[in-house]
């Protein structure tokens, strides 16, 4: 349907949202996505890029390249300064709001703003095309990163988290921090910072979208201005193999908490492939139906006094890792896992009966469409749309004609009780 | 969108709501506001967790919850928050608008129902909630209390602003004392609940595409002609003394250091404007004064910001430093504040500031969550006015005003959670 040098906009649009969008593949590289919101008072824009923390082994040019831990994340930081100044200090001229982060698998810069939309996406399209690093000003950031990680380490949510990764998987990246630690980006250069930039930060690997009060004409004007176009370069992201065996079944972290928090991670087959949409979206309403507010699992903890409304789930996903995580804070995370895993047994059993699937596909779609009232979702969406080939309205479609067969099948796949891990951090 | 139409449902309890059509989800909104007291704080905040809990309707959280889901997914939750020295208790709800829905029902009228049933038509008996609901949620809210020592830059915040206000209202905290909270009877809970419904300030909010009237009339019905006997209390506004600090050690990484300052504080929009963007200068963005210094020049912190409230009159400045930099951090602060009041402020560090405060009211115009937000967060003050009117005001606001406002600030508390390992 879209041929690659089309210098047209493609509109997509869906009926059951009410809304549409454009999309161009712009002979420069960079994939631009405008998503018009009517009525709306700002303009939410984000430039991304398919490099994040997993991406510390890769393939640049036929050679191999391996880089310290947190390298991403610093880079993120360094591309706000560039030789004509600090990108903050541009945006402040114009009264935009802007930020980045890093993840594992993208780094996004952004802005919002109400007025002078054009000087600041001009700003974020020029942070992105002159990176500057020298010796001087990479030292400087490592006392603020620094402090960065500190704080992460301090955060018993973050601890959690990244050691249930790291009891789940052997090789893969995911179970590396994703600010790096204070010893490894002591080992960051300007030409590490140069390397990465000049694999990853290429118009064709990056995605810009535009949603709110935006005209795709207006955007494709400051775009042409501005860009500088690149040749496509020859990058691979090297991932190891990952055994589908979990590294450990239990591992704990003593920190100052007052209720102990615990993350159960079920780790599933690994592949070289994204999820779709249809899978997800099985995965969204077997979830609601199992653990949800109105489940009896939910109730069952509740009524044990083992669990409280920070209790939630979520699924992580990308290259080469797939794990569904149940969190929350809890007196007894052993007693909570044990319940799970056995409700976990008997739904491989059972399935999810017909009534519960009938509830939580409503609750899903409720919650699918109402995402689309935030502009930051609709972008975020956007732009990993754009990374895992999962476009934006396949979710609210795929669900309006899912069936319990779809959701009873997808569960053959996940929540292996015989392979999971229980992360737990708690007061001495 | 239309206006924020506020109208009298009798003598203190108002119906508001703007009509916009942009959204896909509608907000419907109670809010129950009294002054904060240690007698009646603890027993409020309980009593919004078991309203939301179940109702005569649906008597237990599962039956309620599948309702909810039924709904396509509305979410009904209850918040507490600080207004000043006022507790506000909200029971939210939000769902998707009535054109969404995949079959014909109104999820809008089925939401008002429930609110209503929520908070008028409780599970009760006999002047008592159910026991088994008094104790699971009882339960939840002391672990969400204990929690907050989780969050080590909230707890610091906490602990400053205990330090500060001690004595005051305003440190009694939004949930009340944890012991309070154990000390609560089934029959505090049910009283702190026909106390509320009987004489707290009380707002309905209703955002979003669906009409009014049925919401409106559905809440009208329950409120008679019975005068209430809302409760004004001043705020209160200290003028520091010798500055108080505070310390405590913990296993950490990262010490926390806050410095607890009192503002001018104002009843009219147009000044607390003026204080906010005097804030902001000072550290509220990437370009602020202590952003700037304390954390890029001198790479002290990752963060470094001050915040203000304005219903209260105090601002807060925090920090997250290696143990070693708690002085040095404190005096570099107290340099950029120092030297703000000695009128170093340039015209772009102002321009920037009002760049700044201006997007963020324009842009809560795209949130029905920010708006909601915005209008409770203000309501206790005179003559309130539109995110737009705010915004128009901001640009009228002088460096003189700024300066003059910044040296109305007084150090009062520095509160350090000093990390050990």
């Amino acid at each position: 349907m879209i041929r690659r040098f089309d210098m047209n906009f493609t509109k997509i649009e869906n009926k059951r949202v009410g809304e549409h969008y454009f999309r161009m593949e712009h002979p420069s590289g960079l994939t631009i996505l405008v998503y018009p919101k009517k009525g709306f008072n700002s303009v939410y824009a984000s430039i991304g890029t398919k490099f994040g923390s997993i991406y510390s082994r890769f393939m640049f040019n036929g050679k191999e390249v391996a880089v310290p831990d947190g390298t991403a994340h610093y880079l993120e930081h360094k591309l706000f300064e560039s030789e004509d100044g600090d990108a903050f200090q541009k945006y402040a001229k114009t009264g935009a709001s802007a930020n980045a982060f890093t993840s594992f698998d993208m780094t996004c810069y952004l802005f919002s703003c109400t007025d002078r939309f054009s000087e600041s996406l001009k700003i974020l399209i020029d942070l992105m095309q002159s990176p500057y690093f020298t010796k001087e000003t990479v030292a400087k950031e490592q006392g603020i990163i620094g402090q960065e990680i500190k704080m992460y380490d301090d955060s018993p949510d973050w601890r959690v988290m990244m050691n249930l990764f790291g009891g789940l998987y052997h090789k893969h990246p995911i179970n590396i921090d994703i600010a790096g630690s204070v010893e490894s980006i002591a080992e960051i250069t300007p030409e590490i910072l140069y390397e990465c930039y000049n694999s990853y930060y290429n118009l064709h690997n990056m995605v810009l979208t535009v949603v709110g009060c935006a005209d795709p004409e207006e955007v494709l004007n400051i775009v042409e201005k501005n860009i500088k176009p690149s040749s496509p370069v020859d990058t691979k992201l090297i991932l190891p193999d990952e055994p589908y065996d979990v590294v450990k079944n239990y591992t704990e972290q003593i920190m100052p908490v007052a209720v102990p928090m615990f993350e159960l991670g079920f780790k599933e087959k690994c592949t070289d492939k994204y999820v779709t949409n249809k899978e997800h979206v099985c995965t969204s309403v077997l979830m609601n139906a199992f653990a949800g507010e109105s489940s009896k699992l939910y109730r069952e903890l509740m009524d044990k006094n083992l669990i409280n409304a920070s209790f939630g789930f979520e699924y992580l996903e990308g290259l080469g890792y797939r794990s569904m995580i149940m969190s929350g804070e809890t007196k007894d995370p052993s007693a909570v896992s044990e319940i799970i895993n056995d409700a976990v047994r008997k739904l491989h059993k059972t399935g999810i009966g017909s009534e519960e699937f009938e509830t939580a596909r409503k609750a899903v779609y409720g919650r699918l469409i109402s995402a689309f009232d935030s502009k930051q979702a609709i972008a975020s969406e956007l732009i990993s749309g754009e990374f895992t080939g999962r476009e934006i309205y396949g979710a609210v479609d795929e669900i309006a004609g899912l069936t319990l067969e779809d959701v009873n099948e997808r569960l053959e796949s996940q929540l292996d009780a015989d392979n999971c891990c229980l992360s737990v951090v708690k007061g001495e | 969108m239309s206006d924020f139409i506020r109208r009298s449902i009798c003598d203190g309890v108002a119906f508001s709501n703007i009509t916009d059509d942009r959204f896909k989800i509608g907000r419907l909104s109670a809010t129950l506001i009294s002054p904060l007291k240690k007698e009646t704080a603890a027993a409020n905040a309980l009593l919004s967790c078991v309203l939301t809990r179940s109702c005569k309707k649906y008597p237990d959280f599962t039956a309620l919850n599948k309702k909810l889901d039924s709904l396509y997914g509305v979410s009904l939750y209850p918040s507490v928050r600080q207004i000043g020295d006022y507790q506000a208790v909200t029971i939210s709800s939000s769902g998707i608008d009535d054109k969404y829905a995949l079959d014909d029902i109104s999820v809008s009228s089925e939401m008002a129902e429930l609110l209503c049933s929520i908070l008028f038509e409780p599970a009760a008996e006999n002047g008592l909630f159910s026991d088994e609901d008094i104790e699971q949620e009882r339960r939840q809210l002391l672990e969400n209390i204990d929690a907050e020592y989780n969050d080590k830059r909230l707890y610091a915040i906490r602990k400053c602003v205990e330090l500060m206000c001690d004595g005051e209202a305003y440190s009694i905290g939004r949930f009340g004392r944890r012991e309070d909270v154990e000390a609560l009877k089934n029959e505090d809970v049910y009283s702190a609940w026909k106390q509320l419904l009987d004489n707290a300030r009380t707002e309905f909010t209703m955002l979003g595409n669906s009409d009014p009237e049925n919401a409106y009339q559905m809440f009208s019905k329950y409120f008679g002609n019975t005068p209430r006997k809302i409760e004004s209390i001043p705020v209160v506004n200290k003028v520091p003394g010798k500055v108080k600090r505070g310390k405590i050690r913990e296993e950490l990484s990262q010490s926390k250091l806050v410095l607890g300052l009192r503002s001018a504080y104002f009843e009219e929009d147009e000044d607390c404007l003026a204080n906010s963007l005097m804030c902001i200068v000072l550290g509220g963005t990437p370009t602020s004064k202590l952003f700037l210094n304390v954390r890029e020049k001198e790479s002290l912190c990752y963060y470094c910001a001050s915040r203000m409230d304005n219903n209260k009159g105090i601002m807060l400045i925090d920090s997250g430093v290696e143990s070693e930099n708690i002085e040095k951090t404190e005096e570099s602060i107290l340099r950029q504040l120092d030297l703000m009041q000695k009128g170093e402020v340039t015209e772009e560090e102002l321009d920037g500031a009002k760049l700044a405060l201006k997007n963020a009211l324009m842009s809560s115009l795209d949130s029905l969550a920010a708006l909601q937000g915005y209008y409770i967060g203000g309501i206790l003050r005179k003559g309130q006015l539109s995110p737009e009117k705010a915004a128009s005001v901001v640009d009228k606001i002088s460096r003189e005003r700024v300066i003059e406002l910044a040296n109305c600030l007084r150090l009062d508390t520095v509160f350090a959670l000093r990390g050990e390992k």
